[in-house]
C-alpha cells in the first residue's frame, strides 16, 4: 500500500507540519556536513569505510556527484524571496534555467495566492546563476 | 529531501562504563549515539538516518533496576533523508527492463520508473535493452534522470523506502 497519508504532495507545500518547519538542507551544503563528518571518522580510525553505514556511504556518493554550489550560505541569502525551506533547497538541488522550468520543478511558488510573479522568479534565478559564476 | 531534524532519544550507558565521569561521560553518550543512529538505518516517518550534527541536551540519567545501566534521555540534531510524493529529484539508472527502471537516489536503493509512466520512450531489446523516445533522448544504465515522486512505500522488515515515479511533466527526464 502506498504512503497512508492521501494528501502529502510536495508539488503544492503538503508535506506535513513538522516538515516545512524543519530545516531542509541541499546537496551542497549535506556534502560539506558528511565530508567533515568523514574526516573526522578518518581521525579516529584507520579504516574510517568500515565505520560508515551504507546510508551515509551512498548518500555521501550522492551529495557530491549532485551538488550545484560551492557556498550554500550564498545561495541561502536568496531567501529574502519568500520561498519555504523546501523550495529553496529544490531550486538549489536542480537549478532551472528558465522561468518555466523552475515552475515545473517547484509548482508551489505559483500557487495559493503568493505574491510570485514572473519578474520575481527571473530576478531570484539571476541572482542563483549570478552565485555559480562567482564561485 | 534532506532535513535537518531535532528528536529525542534514549542512551542506554552499560553500568561498567559509568566510573567515567564528565566529559568521558558525555564522549560515551555521544558514540552510543552515533552507533544507534547508524544502526537504525531510516525509520517512516523521518526517512534515512545520516549523520547526528549537534547533541543539543543530556537528561539526568535513570538507572535500570535490572541491570544497572543507566539511561540519559538527550535531544539531538540528525540529518536525514526523505522522498515525497509530489518532489523532483534526480537519480541514476542502475538496471533496465522491458517493462520499466529501476533508479537509486541517495540512499533509496529501489526506485521504479514504469514504461506507462515514461510517456513518448519505447524499449528497444538489444544485449542491452535501453528506452528511448523518437528525440533519440536515451535512457540508459547510469543515465542521471530527473522524475517526480508518484508514491513511497516503507518496508518495515527491511527498514527501507521503495518508491515509485513518473516521468509525465515538463522538464522531466534524461539529463545530460
Amino acid at each position: 500500500m502506498m504512503s497512508g497519508e492521501e494528501e502529502e504532495n510536495a508539488a503544492e507545500l503538503k508535506i506535513g507540519e513538522e516538515f516545512l518547519k524543519a530545516k531542509c538542507l541541499m546537496n551542497c551544503e549535506v556534502a560539506l556536513i558528511l565530508e567533515h563528518k568523514y574526516e573526522q571518522l578518518q581521525q579516529m580510525s584507520d579504516d574510517p569505510m568500515n565505520q560508515v553505514s551504507q546510508v551515509f556511504e551512498k548518500s555521501l556518493q550522492y551529495v557530491k556527484r549532485f551538488s550545484r554550489y560551492k557556498n550554500p550560505d550564498a545561495v541561502r541569502q536568496v531567501r529574502e524571496y519568500q520561498l519555504a525551506e523546501f523550495e529553496l533547497c529544490v531550486l538549489g538541488n536542480l537549478c532551472p534555467e528558465t522561468v518555466e522550468e523552475a515552475i515545473a520543478m517547484v509548482p508551489s511558488i505559483k500557487t495559493k495566492g503568493r505574491a510570485h510573479d514572473d519578474d520575481a522568479i527571473e530576478r531570484m534565478l539571476n541572482d542563483l546563476s549570478l552565485i555559480k559564476k562567482f564561485e | 529531501m534532506f532535513l535537518k531534524v531535532q528528536m529525542p532519544w534514549n542512551v542506554i550507558i552499560p553500568a561498567d562504563s559509568l566510573d567515567a565521569k564528565g566529559l568521558m561521560l558525555k564522549k560515551a553518550i555521544v558514540i552510543r549515539l552515533m552507533d544507534e543512529f547508524a544502526c537504525k538505518k531510516a525509520t517512516k516517518d523521518l526517512g534515512y538516518f545520516m549523520a547526528v550534527t549537534t547533541l543539543e541536551s543530556i537528561g539526568e540519567g535513570r538507572v535500570r533496576q535490572n541491570s544497572g545501566d543507566v539511561l540519559f534521555p538527550v535531544v539531538f540534531s540528525g540529518i536525514t533523508f526523505k522522498m515525497y510524493r509530489g518532489e523532483i529529484l534526480q537519480g541514476v539508472v542502475h538496471k533496465i527492463l522491458k517493462h520499466g527502471v529501476f533508479l537509486r537516489c541517495g540512499p533509496v536503493q529501489n526506485i521504479y520508473l514504469s514504461h506507462i509512466k515514461m510517456p513518448d520512450y519505447q524499449y528497444v531489446p538489444g544485449e542491452n535493452g535501453i528506452f528511448m523516445n523518437d528525440k533519440h533522448s536515451k535512457i540508459d544504465k547510469d543515465v542521471i534522470v530527473r522524475f517526480i515522486v508518484i508514491g513511497t512505500k516503507w518496508m518495515e522488515a527491511e527498514r527501507e523506502f521503495q518508491a515509485l515515479v513518473s516521468l509525465e511533466g515538463d522538464y522531466l527526464g534524461p539529463v545530460s
